[in-house]
């Protein structure tokens, strides 16, 4: 059965359209992250699956039952789900244990269960020592954990995270990422997580939901939408990449800004394309098939970056970090791309990708 | 609750029934509108002088109703074929009465009966012998007819009935002797009486000294009886005619909260009812009604002569010598006021503020102390430094530089002495303000400052000055204010040596001449309203002040070598204007004879506590004091909550109305709320609530509710949604979290605001003055009398009797919110 089930779903705010269309539906135990740029309606999704929006037209039906339709509306406190806020939301008047029993007390659950919940949230979220302490003596990561504690402790079957990890600083949000995920695999609820950093997105969903301008871009497996893009919006937001005008004839990409210099390629179609290369499949050959040369190199560590000017354009490719000790800028080299995505003339423009100049 | 009606598809028939509705409401308003006016225009065509009359007459009418039905009905018809005679009988008896009591009385009788079912005569006779019996019937002769036993009383009637026909039928012996020899008419109507005594022997005494009472015109009379032998008269009838202007007002009230709906639901395109404007409308309504109507009325009277718009009135303003002084008082006061008070508040809210005072702490909070007391004490303290003969300052100068006995040198009984005492009153305004912008301007401006090559003195010159001006200006504007509507201060410092001002002049003029009392507060009121936008809009137009989210820690500035001196003279300041006026006031209340120190043998006592204290109106005054101060901080606190949370939580459309009527009302000065609520609440728009307790709580509120609103309001935009929202995804509906989340949170914040609106009620003066009646003084007018009547010792005792309280209640506040609050 479908956790939650979103029915062709529109939500308007006066004139603008912030949802359209919407029609998805998440198995159990599925964690599903919605993801886009500021703005692209991800968030107004989560508040609409909780219960404090309305949309306009449309139904959502969670573990089976209509939560809310054209005439009907459970409100957020009936839907028995469990929310993260992005600010937490931890309620500054009530200590660390009084925040996490409190949907237990709303409950009226016994005693007893109450403790004994209350301490396996606790457990869960490495928050034991501090039951006793005031939200406001916690850093933020642990403001954090209560909020998810306050939210695991009725074992809700529907977890709703919203950026919960974008006001923490970089390490904790890494470890938080795997706590979250080991949480969810260890209970087995649903979760809808909305973040718009593409690799929180990756590294934690089993599906991802990438949704610009209130429209559901692509949805799958990171991997699927990482390696196979429905469009250069989706290419550009999961990833670095770098897009070139090029024309397919005769089982070979010529690309214009190159001077025409071309590759081998399997696409079928012909005629004119955009392509999109990503850095880390741009690979330096001796034999590789287009040449330029080096306009700027910039240490990484781990890797260089490189810039490569061939022709008008200019190709950014990752190498490895000791690759800054053999070339210099200037210095001429040849380039093979892997794994090019093709697509129609003219979707690539910055308008397209939603680039702001 | 519904909630599915906002759901757009689901297409029903809510819009058109909400339209209906409205209009429906509407039309009932302009019903009531106009029953209200028929029921004035009723009243004014008749006779009677005064609504009252209404009550009485329609009592009498309800009891006369009865006994017909009950009674004179059966008794009549039991007599057969002679119903149609006494019938006759009772016309011709209540014509020659009619007649000896107004001319033309026979004519309107027989009008009635020509006219109306001849069953009325008997209602229209029994109130007229009830009232008005043509003849008397002693005591002793009344109890013997009443004395009748109950299974006789019946025949007993008929008998009396069938006398008055029939002059030649043996009379009962129980109403001989009230009949005694008299014959013909007499007879008749002493029968007639007999019987109506009989029919009714339990007392309707009330009712009839009542109308006596009310209708003491005889022809007002006849017209009431007539009208109560028609049955005109019904509950609702009496009603509308007696509360005429009470049903006009609500039926006004009714069409413009409708045209308000109409207004919002159009702005909303949603033809939908939201409960939360009922709540919202009640706040409005009631504003409207007790602040915006008895300003727009006082404009009125001001602006209009005998109809028409003029500006004869404003005259007397500069036409009379008085007003004419008394304006120019007050501008000099407040504008000397003003600049002394802004040259005073900055370099001390830069000196504590921002640099390394020794004890910033304990300045801050003395001179913001000053806030919380009453202004008239300060008055009174500084009165008995700078008295001309006896003030203890002029005592110590004398003595220093050998001046003799003449009075002086300094005289607080002047101009420059007025300015010096509301200066110590009100320079706290603009050091309030301005030491917040100083708190909250982000300190790298001033880094940024140092880095460019900046002395910190230039520093402050080119940068922090600059950036405070609108801080500076809206202060300055504010101490403006405060200083021009002040009342208390000039009523005890300026009025012994003459020196009026435009608020005495007000408060003087009261009730005797009104006119000249509305023109001075519609300049007062413009005066204010003028300056307080002005300080709204500076720092609006110059937004220099950046306010960054997390919490700043200014740069300090050493000041060195100056630090012992500065602070030094910092002290002596706060000594001044906070500690010696306090303690004047306490050893004053502590002396026998004023004239001479507190430590000369003999002069001590606590008599005047003692006075003070077992003064039988003390006790009642105190009560009253707290009583009213209670109930309007508890109604202004629902109000202010029920207003902060639709502005902070909703996005309900108009919204900002309650809020902008509560800033004004908070702006207008105190002696023009009260002039205007004198001249409206008198009973001509439906309420008459003068001289009661309930027009000095109303002015409270109108006055002071901003407070509460404020702090409402900042505690509600601190409270981020979110935490709202996640008590809700926890299973808990929107009562619970508030009682667990919102209340909890904002309850230091709610009872801050109580306190804010309780404290200046509590002590008030300006308005007390002019609204309170025998029963219903308070503390602070209490003080006042004694100050003026009795003795200034004994006014001492009092303030500082108020003084404790006040800082008793400061503690509790503190202690309630957890020192996150006081004043």
């Amino acid at each position: 059965m479908d956790s939650v089930k979103i029915v062709n779903l529109t939500k308007r705010f006066g004139e603008n359209t912030v949802l359209s269309h919407f029609d998805e539906s998440f198995h159990e135990g599925e964690f599903v992250t919605l993801l886009g740029p500021s703005g692209c309606g991800k968030t107004t999704m989560l508040r609409i699956l909780a219960g404090f929006e309305k949309p306009t037209e449309g139904e959502v039906y969670i573990g089976g039952v209509l939560v809310t339709g054209p005439k009907t509306f459970v409100p957020p406190e009936k839907r028995r789900i469990g929310m993260v806020f992005q600010s937490y939301a931890v309620w500054p008047h009530m200590n660390v244990w009084q925040n996490v029993a409190y949907p237990l007390q709303i409950q009226k659950l016994s005693k007893d269960e109450t403790n004994q919940k209350v301490a396996r949230a606790l457990e869960m979220t490495h928050l034991t020592q501090y039951a006793c302490r005031t939200p406001d003596s916690l850093s933020g990561g642990q403001q954090q954990r209560v909020a998810l504690a306050r939210a695991l402790v009725g074992s809700p079957s529907l977890l709703l995270l919203d950026e919960p990890l974008s006001n923490l600083d970089a390490k904790l949000r890494e470890s938080m990422r795997y706590e979250i995920k080991e949480i969810q695999q260890a209970l087995g609820m649903t979760v809808v997580y909305v973040t718009h950093d593409r690799t929180e997105a990756m590294a934690m969903s089993d599906r991802i939901l990438l949704i610009n301008g209130g429209v559901v871009q692509q949805s799958g497996t990171p991997r699927e939408i990482y390696n196979r893009p429905v469009n250069p919006f989706v290419a550009d937001f999961l990833g670095r990449v770098d897009f070139f005008r090029g024309e397919i004839r005769n089982g070979r990409v010529f690309f214009e800004e190159m001077g025409g210099q071309s590759i081998p390629c399997k696409e079928e179609r012909t005629g004119p394309a955009d392509v999109a290369v990503r850095p880390e499949n741009v690979v330096l050959r001796d034999d590789g098939p287009i040449e330029g040369k080096i306009e700027s190199l910039f240490y990484l560590g781990d890797v260089t970056d490189l810039r490569v000017r061939a022709g008008d354009a200019l190709i950014r490719l990752t190498a490895p970090g000791s690759l800054i000790d053999e070339v210099k800028p200037g210095h001429p080299v040849r380039l093979d791309f892997k794994n090019c995505l093709y697509f129609d003339k003219g979707t690539a423009s910055e308008e397209a990708l939603g680039i702001k100049t | 609750m519904k909630r599915t009606d906002r759901l757009p598809g689901a297409k029903s028939k809510a819009p058109l029934i909400t339209k209906i509705a409205l209009a429906l409401l509407f039309f009932a308003g302009a019903a009531l509108l106009f029953m209200g006016q028929r029921g004035r225009e009723d009243f004014s065509r008749s006779e009677y002088s005064t609504e009252d009359a209404y009550r009485t007459i329609y009592a009498l009418s309800r009891h006369t109703d009865a006994l017909w039905e009950n009674v004179f009905k059966g008794d009549f018809a039991s007599l057969g074929e002679e119903e149609k005679d006494l019938r006759a009988l009772c016309a011709s008896l209540a014509s020659s009465l009619w007649d000896r009591q107004a001319e033309g009385g026979a004519s309107r009788i027989s009008d009635i009966f020509e006219k109306e079912d001849s069953e009325d005569v008997c209602k229209l006779l029994y109130p007229a012998y009830l009232v008005n019996p043509p003849k008397k019937i002693n005591p002793s002769n009344r109890k013997l007819i009443v004395s009748v036993p109950e299974k006789e009383q019946r025949e007993f009637r008929l008998r009396l009935l069938r006398c008055a026909l029939d002059d030649t039928l043996p009379l009962p012996e129980e109403a001989a002797a009230a009949v005694g020899d008299s014959t013909g008419s007499d007879r008749q109507a002493l029968l007639m009486l007999s019987y109506f005594i009989s029919a009714n022997k339990d007392a309707v005494g009330e009712d009839v000294q009542a109308f006596k009472q009310s209708v003491r015109a005889k022809g007002a009379q006849l017209t009431a009886f007539e009208e109560i032998a028609r049955g005109k008269f019904n509950p609702f009838r009496q009603f509308v005619v007696t509360h005429a202007s009470a049903v006009m007002l609500l039926g006004a009230m009714t069409m413009a909260d409708v045209i308000l709906l109409f207004a919002f639901m159009l702005s909303e395109k949603l033809w939908k009812f939201d409960v939360k404007w009922l709540l919202m409308l009640l706040v409005v309504d009631f504003l409207v009604f007790f602040q915006l109507l008895p300003l727009l009325v006082m404009l009125w009277r001001v602006f209009s002569v005998d109809g028409a718009f003029s500006f004869d009135n404003l005259k007397s303003i500069y036409t009379d010598k008085i007003n004419l002084e008394a304006l120019k008082n007050t501008l000099i006061a407040a504008f000397s006021t003003m600049v002394l008070g802004t040259l005073i508040a900055f370099p001390l809210a830069f000196l504590v503020g921002r640099t390394n005072l020794y004890g910033k702490k304990l300045f801050r909070t003395l001179f913001v102390l000053t806030y919380m007391v009453p202004p008239y004490v300060g008055a009174m303290a500084w009165l008995r430094l700078l008295n001309p003969n006896v003030g203890s300052v002029n005592v110590l100068l004398r003595g220093i530089f050998s001046l003799g006995d003449t009075p002086g040198p300094l005289n607080v009984y002047t101009l420059p002495g007025l300015v010096w005492v509301l200066t110590t009153f009100y320079y706290p305004y603009a050091f309030i303000t301005i030491s917040r912008a100083m708190e909250k301007m982000d300190p790298s401006l001033e880094e940024a400052s140092r880095v460019s090559g900046a002395s910190p003195f230039m520093t402050v010159l080119k940068v922090t000055l600059p950036m405070m001006t609108p801080s500076l200006a809206a202060g300055a504007l504010l101490v403006f204010v405060a200083a021009a509507s002040c009342y208390g201060i000039p009523s005890i410092v300026g009025i012994p040596g003459s020196v009026h001002t435009v608020t005495t002049r007000i408060v003087e003029y009261g009730q005797v001449r009104i006119d000249d009392a509305t023109a001075l507060s519609v300049f007062l009121l413009a005066v204010s309203l003028i300056f307080l936008l002005l300080s709204d809009l500076i720092p609006a137009k110059k937004k220099y002040i950046t306010v960054s989210g997390k919490s700043v820690t200014p740069t300090v500035v050493d000041l060195r070598a100056w630090r012992v001196p500065l602070t030094a003279a910092v002290g002596l300041f706060g000594v001044l204007v906070a500690l010696v006026p306090f303690a004047t006031i306490l050893t004053t209340s502590l002396k026998t004879d004023i004239g001479k120190s507190v430590f000369t043998a003999g002069n001590f006592t606590f008599d005047n506590w003692k006075a003070a204290f077992t003064d039988r109106e003390t006790p009642m005054c105190l009560t009253n004091s707290l009583v009213y101060a209670a109930v309007a901080a508890t109604v202004g606190m629902v109000f202010s909550c029920t207003m902060g949370y639709l502005n902070v939580r909703t996005q309900l459309k108009g919204r900002s109305i309650p809020a902008f009527l509560i800033a004004l009302g908070s702006g207008t000065p105190s002696v023009v709320i009260a002039l205007s609520l004198i001249m409206t609440m008198t009973g001509n728009f439906g309420v008459d609530i003068h001289d009661t307790a309930t027009i000095l709580i109303v002015a409270y509120m109108i006055k002071y509710m901003m407070m509460g609103m404020r702090t409402v309001v900042s505690a509600m935009s601190q409270i981020h949604v979110s935490l709202e929202e996640s008590s809700r995804i926890s299973g808990a509906g929107w009562f619970t979290t508030m009682r667990r989340v919102t209340v909890p949170l904002i309850f230091p914040s709610v009872a801050a605001g109580w306190f804010l609106i309780f404290i200046p009620s509590f002590y008030e003066l300006s308005m007390t003055t002019m609204l309170k009646s025998a029963a219903t003084k308070t503390v602070g007018f209490k003080l006042y009398e004694y100050w003026t009547v009795t003795s200034q010792q004994m006014s001492c005792t009092l303030a500082f009797g108020i003084l404790l309280i006040v800082v008793l209640l400061n503690l509790l506040l503190s202690r309630l919110t957890k020192g996150r609050f006081s004043i």
